[in-house]
């Protein structure tokens, strides 16, 4: 044993030196690795876990366009709780400034977090961070693409986009349930380290900022200045697919002489997308994140308003109702109101549609005012 | 497996933990079996080769000491020598002059091509070889007994893929003078591994995607500025890459309890290309002088033989790179400039005589002079190589192929570098402070996370070699 720390053919040394020299390395060696990890926690805990770098990102880019609406949705004033947040993905069609002018008939103040792309999970930690005592809204709305909630071939649990989204705001509390909502292990082992190490995730932000940092600042301040107001102006699609007919039984669509081939492929891509047989994924994977946005708001008084958006621009054939969807599961609970599933049939029309998925600026205008409409009377009046 | 992944560092965890956990009788079997598992991580097979040669240069050095009988020994060496030499030819050259014969008969350059993947590290556990047993033969290495110390010597993870080439004496001293590292080298190998990590992730691999984008299409990027840029990155790339492996290497023999020699000295800050060659790969320049140059006679017998002897080693050493022309005409361009060094009488500026006023003149034009030999270097072609010489002094201006953070980043290690160079400040972080010393790693470490490329793990240049 007192050979034990030798490894050539020297001679050895007692074990009582041997600790000895162990204790004074120990006494040298174990403080400068602590002063590392110190300050290597200090430097990425003051600029990536506070908002230091969030409140320089690039406006445009993923996590920058999630920050800056929720800052601007933040900053908002709301002087009193009758107020409505939409949140969703770029088929969440409210227009928030065609929804307030009827402000004067609903009594509702209407305002949107909507971003393209985002998901249920993204939605989750948006509310929790706009609205963290959950007493700030009197509705929030929940935007579902189908009611039957036909799986895709992407497993929703598995969209490390989401990470990219929700970056900024994710903080190391959320390690313990953030990156175990992923199925594949690599996955979960990305999100927990993306969570520790921000500044990995910003990589690419951060080499662009350097590239061009004084351009970067000009464009953070215009946005803080203006986005709000850009966003809120916002018009939608002047232009539609009006012509195109679809025949949904063969899926086939005939499209006017003016379709681009890129058109129609987007087309052809989005509304006759093969699909998986239908195993229940999507469903298990709304139920869990509306579940955690409904927890969230569970005895705040908050109503929770969910409605499916106009599915396409002619109406595809309807489903046998798939009975215990997350959707029609969580109707059930209280303060939980699902918008009649038929509401915005009606839009479904080519000439109110721009490509398969989103509306026109008049589609929105019409989708925005029945939306007012239904909660005004889903809400009862206004508090006072 | 690469040392700029995770599997490697928890490897390199498991080595450390069991190393120390375990008897001293083990220990060295620890090592090897590592160091065997490390190379089975690339290609299996090729082990057979590394056991091959590991068992001809043992049985050969234990033959050489054994026999008094000059004839035997000149055998026994002339059969590793051969053994050694005639594996690295064919893996490593069979294509190139396969081809070659093929272009002077007029057929197609495939004609006689093999399918053959280069061994991990050929290159250098050859060299390592040859010089145990030359060392042998010349009776200044006694013949090692155990041969798990031999093929620990031959086969040491740290080293095995990419140098630095360690002398026989040198490895031994280590292995049978063991002492337990102390504090120092405890925290100068670490700083060493992180400071690695960081010359290859953040440098290397960034400046590569840069040079990467600029060779594999040349003359898609034409214009002067265009072509330094270019040229300019793959140099920092391929000092990065290389030191930066080194630096590993050399941490990780230290946190053993292990000592190599250094491998590059700041070569950038050269003051003439004599200068670039005692800073750069600096134990291959060693193992070329000792095993090359000097046998050729050196500069013992004239002029034109000294000149003739310096161009035959730099043409060898070139094509030691690589089996290509372009690497034989690198290394003949740096055997031309160090031959018109000696002939003008320019030879390392004197330690005294660095910081004067020419000295960061002397420093450009050597610093230009090595960029004109990368091209060669890294060019895909003789023709390529070429048309960027031409454009990097004929060409119109062209634009930066660099972004503005590349470039500030290059000109900050500059600074750094030239700082290291007058102060070796750096050297004294591992003696300094608990905050200095934290403070240093953090931010290399932030610098890793922040700037150092992750898309995918870029292999090291030098492994292909």
């Amino acid at each position: 044993m007192f050979e034990a720390y030798h490894v050539g053919q020297g001679p050895a040394r007692p074990l009582r030196r041997y600790i000895g020299s162990l204790a004074e390395n120990s006494i040298k060696v174990v403080p400068r690795i602590l002063a590392t990890l110190i300050f290597f926690v200090a430097f990425e805990g003051v600029i990536f876990h506070t908002r230091l770098y969030p409140s320089i990102l690039e406006p445009e880019s993923t996590a920058g366009a999630m920050e800056m609406q929720l800052k601007n949705e933040i900053k908002r004033p709301k002087p009193d709780r009758n107020q409505v947040l939409a949140v969703g993905h770029s088929r969440m069609a409210l227009l928030p400034r065609v929804a307030n002018d009827m402000q004067p008939a609903t009594g509702y103040r209407f305002a949107s977090v909507g971003l393209g792309g985002s998901t249920a999970r993204c939605w989750y930690y948006e509310l929790r961070e706009l609205d963290p005592t959950a007493r700030r809204y009197a509705a929030i709305v929940i935007p579902t693409d189908d009611f039957n909630e036909p799986d895709t071939y992407e497993n929703p649990n598995d969209r490390e986009l989401d990470t990219r989204y929700l970056i900024s705001r994710l903080k190391l509390s959320d390690l313990t349930e953030y990156p175990w909502s992923f199925d594949d292990y690599r996955f979960k082992w990305v999100a927990f380290g993306d969570i520790l190490f921000k500044g990995y995730v910003y990589k690419r932000d951060f080499l662009e900022f350097l590239s061009a940092t004084k351009a970067r600042i000009a464009n953070v301040r215009l946005y803080n200045k203006y986005s709000t107001q850009w966003f809120y102006a916002y018009e939608g699609p002047d232009h539609s697919v009006a012509g195109l007919e679809i025949d949904w039984q063969h899926n086939v669509a005939h499209y006017p002489a003016s379709f681009t081939p890129q058109q129609r492929k987007v087309i052809e891509d989005v509304l006759f997308q093969a699909r998986p047989p239908d195993a229940g994924q999507l469903t298990r994977y709304l139920h869990h994140w509306y579940g955690r946005i409904l927890d969230h708001y569970r005895g705040s008084g908050t109503k929770l308003i969910f409605l499916r958006v106009p599915r396409a621009p002619t109406p595809p054939p309807e489903q046998p109702p798939k009975l215990n969807s997350a959707i029609r599961q969580v109707a059930r609970e209280p303060d939980v109101i699902v918008l009649d599933e038929h509401l915005f049939d009606p839009l479904e029309r080519t000439d109110l549609f721009a490509d398969p998925m989103h509306l026109t600026a008049e589609g929105m205008n019409r989708f925005s005012r029945i939306l007012a409409t239904e909660v005004r009377r889903v809400l009862g009046p206004p508090k006072s | 497996m690469l040392f700029n992944t995770p599997q490697f560092f928890v490897f390199l965890g498991v080595v450390l933990i069991a190393f120390y956990s375990s008897p001293r009788s083990w220990r060295r079997i620890i090592l090897l079996a590592a160091s065997y598992f490390f190379y089975m991580s690339w290609i299996p097979k090729f082990i057979l080769l590394l056991l091959a040669l590991t068992v001809i240069d043992y049985t050969a050095a234990r033959w050489i000491a054994r026999t008094e009988s000059p004839r035997s020994r000149k055998t026994a060496l002339i059969v590793s020598l051969s053994a050694n030499l005639g594996l690295l030819g064919f893996f490593k050259y069979y294509n190139f002059f396969a081809a070659n014969i093929a272009h002077l008969l007029g057929r197609p350059e495939s004609s006689f091509a093999l399918s053959i993947i280069l061994p991990l590290g050929i290159s250098f556990h050859t060299f390592q070889s040859m010089s145990y047993v030359i060392d042998v033969y010349r009776r200044e290495q006694k013949p090692i007994v155990n041969p798990v110390d031999y093929a620990l010597f031959i086969s040491f993870f740290p080293q095995l893929v990419a140098g630095p080439i360690v002398r026989a004496r040198e490895f031994f001293g280590d292995l049978y003078h063991w002492q337990a590292p102390n504090s120092t080298e405890v925290l100068r190998g670490l700083l060493l591994v992180i400071l690695g990590l960081a010359k290859k992730m953040v440098m290397a691999d960034q400046f590569a995607q840069v040079a990467n984008n600029y060779f594999k299409d040349v003359a898609g990027h034409p214009g002067l500025l265009t072509a330094w840029s270019g040229v300019v990155a793959f140099g920092i790339q391929i000092y990065f890459d290389f030191s930066g492996y080194t630096d590993m290497a050399i941490g990780m023999a230290l946190l053993l309890g292990f000592h190599f020699p250094v491998n590059f000295h700041r070569p950038y800050l050269a003051s003439s290309i004599t200068d670039f060659w005692h800073r750069w790969h600096m134990s291959l320049s060693r193992w070329l002088r000792d095993y090359l140059y000097i046998p050729l006679g050196g500069n013992r017998h004239g002029r034109l033989t000294t000149y003739r002897n310096l161009m035959l080693t730099m043409l060898l050493g070139g094509l030691w790179h690589g089996a290509s022309w372009n690497f034989v005409v690198w290394g003949g361009y740096h055997g031309g400039l160090l031959s018109i060094e000696r002939m003008l009488g320019l030879k390392r500026a004197p330690e005294e005589n660095r910081w004067t006023l020419f000295y960061p003149v002397r420093a450009i034009l050597t610093f230009v002079l090595v960029m004109i030999g990368w091209v060669f270097f890294r060019a895909i072609n003789f023709h390529d190589s070429i048309y960027v010489l031409h454009q990097m002094f004929t060409g119109h201006i062209g634009a930066m192929f660099l972004m503005r953070w590349q470039t500030d980043l290059a000109l900050f290690t500059l600074l750094l570098a030239v700082l290291e160079e007058k102060k070796a400040w750096f050297e004294r972080i591992a003696i300094g402070p608990a905050w200095a010393y934290g403070a240093v790693c953090a931010l290399l470490l932030l610098s890793v996370e922040l700037l150092g490329y992750t898309e995918a793990s870029l292999p090291f240049v030098y492994f292909q070699f």
